[in-house]
């Protein structure tokens, strides 16, 4: 009988033993140049939009790319394409009206990519705008794409049916946020939206009832890719997608995997930024970040030639950055990702009650949790540092681990009792749970409850949903200010559900002055933006601006030609290689 | 624990031991002489003082389980010093991230998870116990009824329905506002173990009680006129104990590896309760980077479930003599 | 013989009518609402409406869950926002697969019927090894080892062994290919190759209880009279192990691991998770994550379906191998 036992501790200390390899952690972290200034143009050159796009330096043609991700995309249809992955996976297989030239350092362009230039003001009030098409480019099966088929993806999009994707478009052309109400795409089908009128097979032309002066950057998301109407199979165009880009898809295993190999019918003389160097590219869908991760540190087979698409995860990161082998296999970028502790400020209205929070909250120690500068820089701005013109300031100075004394004295005595509403996730419950104690520091008394994770992100857009407190985070679809504050803090459009306005802030003066500054031409806009920012926060308060997201990426030793995309902080695949 | 609640093993245990030499008396003797047993009852017991006296060990040890420590941290978040920060003032050291003790967690975990499994299968032995009892005695429709329910109850998904039913539930009692106390978490998962834990002991105990119903002494019950309550907790009880207690020693560990199970797949307890298997959990990413963050809460699950299958098999040993050497 | 297959199977049949009512009616209860993932981003309550009335939520339950069962045996349409016309066995259109479920089910079975068979295999030759090892020689060394590796790996577990063998063998020693699903028919050997850790881990954790259940049921027949009476007519004690013992002690084995098997095909939700195979079991998790309730319906069904059937066969196998069993 003590045998027996003996025999099960001796199996239990051994299985002990291997797991506790351990040496002294002394620290040390680096930094990440996360203040680095956006820029960005509209080009004026027409030859900036044409091709080809200047050879990357050691790129070589052939080879198999591998991306790993966790979540599958379910689908590849340009006009429903809105998720980040989704959109870094279209330029492959999608051309749209116009595009960005990146140079993964925050410089951008913003170039024709089916169209000869970025468009053209024909009115000079933002009202008229018109495309000229390219000559030579071409779909999958050869045949010349022409204004007629980009209108009829723009067309496409209107219909309920195909959900998801970007609404700009549509709802610009309609003139309401009901556009399809509209105009019914199922009963129209060979005619076109309201606006939107193609005088020739070259000429795409946009009429608004009202000034949309960035239009040319809503023409760079996907929605504006291409399609016969011939080759429109609704809802499974996503698993089919017609090519008009350097790749087309051949496999599409929904939730596994999804392969691209070249489409011969890409010109690169018509393209001005993408590449057609592996012979194919694999999106595999499953592994877990930690998986993902470890897979491609381990460097093994087709490994060697993966990407990790999701960011190194937190319990990782300090072996990563410590591993000086693995330093030229990562990238580390800022992205313009910035989450925010979001008051409701329908239920919070005490500006000192907002201001205290503002105050109590341990930046420091929240990037702690995060995993460290690798995966989170502090922010105290509403705009990320990748905006366009922004600029920096601290409306609440409470130093790098808070101020609770400071809060507590704006809060007066009172004891507010405000419910955090956080995912049920396991980093949001850890974010909660921190940031709950740096606020019952400073006086506040807070109630965590947990929301079931997929169901977070609509349930906090809804109008009344009964939480005071919920983190959210906002990318802008281009880096500039119009698609951050109107979007997030104009009070006029807040509806029963689905607003992006999640703060639910309300001011009349501050409306005011998004109309003022989404009439002046986008040049102009930017240092207007930076200033309006700023007198949000000093003036209301609606939100605690908690950090920007870092891109940390690592991929296997064979992948060259990543970078980190300034607009959107994901990968940008267009430049990747094989290398030999 | 992969997909499906198991508890016990679902092997028959023979029945029919001579009724009148207290076979309870024979098994405690045996129990007390076989060393395993001992130590593994020593081990269980030292956990059950620590689960209970956790409040006077957060006294004595002075800091409590919400405390943050993340100045002790690098700028990873990473614990500073030996195996994980561990001192003498944080004796298993700090979780990564918040910076928070890992003794006293685990101390509290281990009380959360203590009474989860223990109430768990203290309601679950009885619903088994009292369902196979009346199923084995009257038969007929109320047999069919219950290997109906018990097939029913085999076939539906356990940990999909853990999942859906969950956040459900605490929508329901407490809207979106109010704080759901931590006992309700710790409610509900004891309301699922036993809702979907009480198959294998109504298994077993119909059994024996099928063996026990036509023999002598029962039939002189009933011949006497005693009534249904006095056959089943008098007559039938005393002569089922072993089964049943034999399964309860096995669902304890497996609920207590429930929990962890049920936490894995994003279910479980949520913060801020201290939770063994969210803590192995979270802690399993480290493994790499943390190793001590796994060791701790990882060894303490494993040596008390260890601890309860040494002592379920030493007892089921001495229950059943012609298993034992 | 007959009388008692067709009422086995008439309780099958009703198991899992109750399993199908009460998932639907437990899944209506969700707070999650299954339209808002079939809204665009600028969803409002018109639209959210209209969605509604499309998917037929707004129509009685009961109708609700007749035109479900219809869908199954007849096929039904569901409209152009799901993929139009669903042949039968239709099981409903998945908006977060974006596909048929039929087609999503094709695709994650294979995976975890080939994580459990081997894995079965395995752990029922591991188990009755190991059992049989400590049952011929009680009390002996072996007798110790088996049983205490039994029981180690009945007390560790699997996400944690799991974590541990990834890290040992396939990101440190670099001996094994990261696991991975590759249809037996592609390439057998990175078939194997992917699924191997899986397969060790279940047949570990599994193994421990069939090493202790078989040690005891051998240990139990050793002693009957049958056995007995065996060795007294002479009979070596190979035939009497390998002809009489065995086959008597393997019955209640069979049983289990039968039952065993049958959930286990319903979804290695954590096996699934932790080794990132992409089987039923995973696909549950998420349909219910994603309130997916087409999906949910169906992977609930389908593991019912499994056990129901393990549940027949067992009673069946039963008969066969143990005589003393008569079906009535």
């Amino acid at each position: 009988m003590r045998s027996r036992l003996a025999t099960a501790l001796c199996t239990a200390t051994t299985l002990v033993a291997v797991l506790g390899a351990c040496s002294a952690n002394t620290g040390g972290s680096s930094t990440v140049d996360t203040g680095r200034q956006q820029t960005g143009v509209i080009a004026t050159d027409p030859k900036d939009s044409w091709g080809p796009a200047p050879e990357v330096p050691g790129a070589r043609a052939g080879g198999t790319f591998t991306i790993i991700r966790e979540t599958p995309l379910s689908h590849l249809d340009p006009q429903r394409t809105y998720s980040f992955a989704g959109l870094m996976a279209a330029p492959l297989f999608a051309r749209s009206l116009t595009t960005w030239k990146d140079d993964g350092q925050g410089n951008l362009v913003l170039v024709g990519d089916l169209a000869e230039t970025p468009g053209s003001n024909v009115e000079d009030d933002c009202t008229v705008w018109e495309f000229k098409i390219k000559d030579g480019v071409r779909f999958e099966d050869g045949r010349p794409v022409t204004a007629k088929e980009i209108a009829y993806g723009i067309a496409r999009s209107f219909d309920p049916d195909l959900t998801g994707g970007p609404t700009y478009l549509q709802e610009w052309l309609a003139d309401t946020p009901q556009y399809d109400t509209a105009w019914d795409f199922a009963a129209n089908r060979t005619a076109l939206p309201p606006g939107l009128t193609t005088p020739d097979d070259r000429t795409l032309r946009f009429e608004f009832a009202r000034p949309r002066c960035d239009l040319p950057f809503a023409a760079s998301l996907p929605s504006t890719a291409p399609l016969p109407a011939d080759r429109d199979t609704g809802i499974n165009l996503g698993h089919a997608p017609f090519s008009s880009g350097p790749y087309k898809v051949t496999r599409f295993q929904a939730g596994v995997e999804i392969v691209l190999e070249r489409n011969e019918h890409w010109d690169p003389a018509t393209d001005p930024v993408r590449h057609q160097y592996p012979d194919r590219f694999v999106w595999s869908f499953g592994p877990s970040t930690d998986t993902a991760a470890n897979r491609v540190i381990a460097d093994n087979g087709a490994d060697q030639a993966a990407l990790s698409w999701d960011f190194v995860p937190a319990s990782l990161v300090s072996r990563v950055a410590g591993d000086a082998a693995l330093r030229s296999r990562t990238i580390l970028s800022p992205t313009p990702t910035a989450n925010h502790l979001v008051i409701n400020n329908q239920r919070v209205t005490d500006l000192r009650v907002r201001q205290a929070l503002n105050y109590a909250i341990d930046r420091e120690g929240l990037v702690k949790v995060l995993g460290g500068p690798h995966v989170a820089a502090p922010n105290t701005t509403l705009m990320p540092p990748a905006t366009i013109g922004h600029r920096a300031y601290d409306a609440y100075p409470a130093g790098p681990n808070g101020d609770p004394d400071r809060a507590r004295e704006l809060l007066g005595g009172q004891t507010p009792e405000l419910v955090l509403g956080a995912a049920d996730s396991s980093v949001e419950q850890q974010l909660a749970t921190q940031l709950k104690g740096n606020l019952e520091r400073a006086g506040f008394k807070i109630t965590m409850r947990a929301i079931p994770d997929d169901a977070k992100l609509d349930e906090i857009k809804k109008r009344d949903n009964p939480w005071d407190l919920y983190l959210s985070s906002w990318a802008a679809d281009w880096p500039s200010g119009a698609a951050i504050l109107p979007v997030l803090y104009d009070g006029r459009g807040i509806k029963v559900a689905g607003n992006t306005n999640e703060s639910y802030f309300d001011d009349p003066a501050i409306s005011a002055e998004f109309d003022r500054i989404l009439a002046l031409p986008p040049a102009a806009q930017a240092p207007q933006w930076a200033g309006l920012d700023e007198r949000i926060m000093r003036e209301h308060a609606p939100v605690v601006p908690l950090y920007v997201d870092v891109a940390y990426l690592v991929h296997g030793s064979k992948v060259g030609g990543v970078f980190v995309s300034s607009v959107f902080g994901y990968p940008c695949l267009i430049d990747a290689h094989v290398k030999p | 624990m992969d997909g499906t609640l198991r508890t016990g093993t679902g092997d028959p245990i023979p029945a029919g031991r001579t009724v009148g030499r207290s076979p309870g008396r024979l098994a405690w003797m045996r129990l007390r002489r076989d060393r395993t047993a001992l130590v593994s009852a020593a081990v269980l017991v030292l956990f059950v003082l620590v689960a209970l006296a956790a409040p006077l060990i957060e006294a004595a040890y002075g800091i409590g389980p919400h405390d943050q420590f993340q100045r002790r941290l690098d700028g990873f978040g990473m614990p500073l010093g030996h195996a994980g920060g561990v001192s003498g003032e944080h004796f298993f050291g700090l979780e990564p991230g918040l910076g928070r003790d890992i003794f006293i967690r685990l101390v509290y975990g281990l009380r959360t998870s203590f009474f989860v499994a223990c109430t768990a299968a203290v309601l679950s032995t009885l619903i088994g116990a009292a369902l196979g009892g009346l199923a084995g005695y009257l038969g007929g429709w109320l047999d069919a009824v219950v290997s109906w329910l018990t097939d029913l109850t085999l076939a539906m998904p356990f940990l999909i329905v853990a999942l859906a039913l969950t956040p459900t539930l605490a929508l329901r009692f407490y809207g979106q506002r109010d704080e759901v106390p931590p006992s309700f978490g710790v409610g509900v998962l004891i309301a699922i173990f036993a809702v979907f834990g009480w198959t294998s002991t109504a298994r077993l105990v119909r059994g024996q009680v099928i063996a026990l119903r036509e023999r002598e002494f029962v039939a002189a019950a009933r011949a006497s006129g005693a009534g249904l309550g006095h056959l089943l907790v008098r007559q039938l009880l005393p002569n089922t104990w072993a089964p049943i207690l034999v399964s309860f020693s096995f669902a304890v560990p497996q609920f207590v590896t429930g929990e962890a199970a049920l936490s894995f797949i994003g279910v479980g307890l949520t913060e801020p309760t201290p939770s063994f298997g969210r803590m192995i959990y979270q802690s399993l990413d480290y493994l790499q980077t943390d190793p001590a963050f796994v060791l701790f809460p990882g060894g303490t699950l494993v040596a008390l479930v260890f601890a309860f299958n040494l002592f379920g098999d030493a007892l089921r040993d001495a229950l059943d003599p012609r298993s034992a050497r | 013989m007959l009388r008692f297959l067709l009422k086995r199977a008439l309780g099958a049949v009703l198991t899992l009518f109750t399993v199908s009512v009460l998932t639907f009616g437990m899944f209506f209860a969700l707070p999650r609402d299954p339209v808002s993932g079939m809204c665009p981003k600028n969803c409002d309550p018109q639209r959210l409406e209209r969605v509604r009335q499309e998917l037929g939520l707004r129509d009685p339950l009961v109708d609700q869950y007749a035109n479900y069962l219809k869908g199954i045996v007849a096929g039904r349409d569901l409209g152009g926002a799901q993929g139009g016309r669903c042949d039968a066995p239709c099981l409903g259109w998945s908006y977060v697969n974006n596909e048929a479920v039929t087609d999503t089910l094709a695709r994650v079975l294979p995976v975890t019927v080939s994580i459990v068979v081997p894995a079965a295999i395995g752990w029922l030759l591991l188990g009755v090894g190991l059992g049989m090892v400590s049952a011929l020689r009680p009390g002996s060394w072996w007798d110790r080892a088996a049983i205490g590796f039994s029981l180690t790996g009945a007390s560790v577990p699997l996400y944690v062994v799991g974590a541990v063998l990834l890290l040992v063998f396939v990101y440190t020693l670099r001996w094994l290919p990261v696991p991975a699903y590759t249809p037996l028919a592609t390439d057998p050997l990175r078939w194997a190759g992917g699924l191997v850790l899986a397969w060790c881990s279940l047949a570990f954790l599994y193994s421990a209880i069939y090493a202790r259940l078989f040690r005891a049921q051998l240990l139990e027949t050793l002693s009957e009279d049958f056995v007995r009476t065996a060795r007294a007519k002479g009979l070596s004690n190979t035939r009497v192990y390998g002809k009489h013992a065995l086959r008597a002690a393997i019955a209640p084995v069979v049983t289990v691991a039968g039952l065993d098997v049958g959930a286990a095909l319903g979804g290695t939700v954590i096996t699934e998770t932790t080794f990132g195979l992409p089987g039923l079991g995973r696909a549950a998790v998420d349909a219910v994550r994603a309130g997916d309730l087409p999906m949910i319906m169906a992977t609930v069904l389908v593991a019912a379906v499994f056990v129901v059937l393990a549940n027949l066969l067992v009673d069946l196998l039963y008969a066969a191998i143990d005589p003393r069993v008569r079906l009535g």
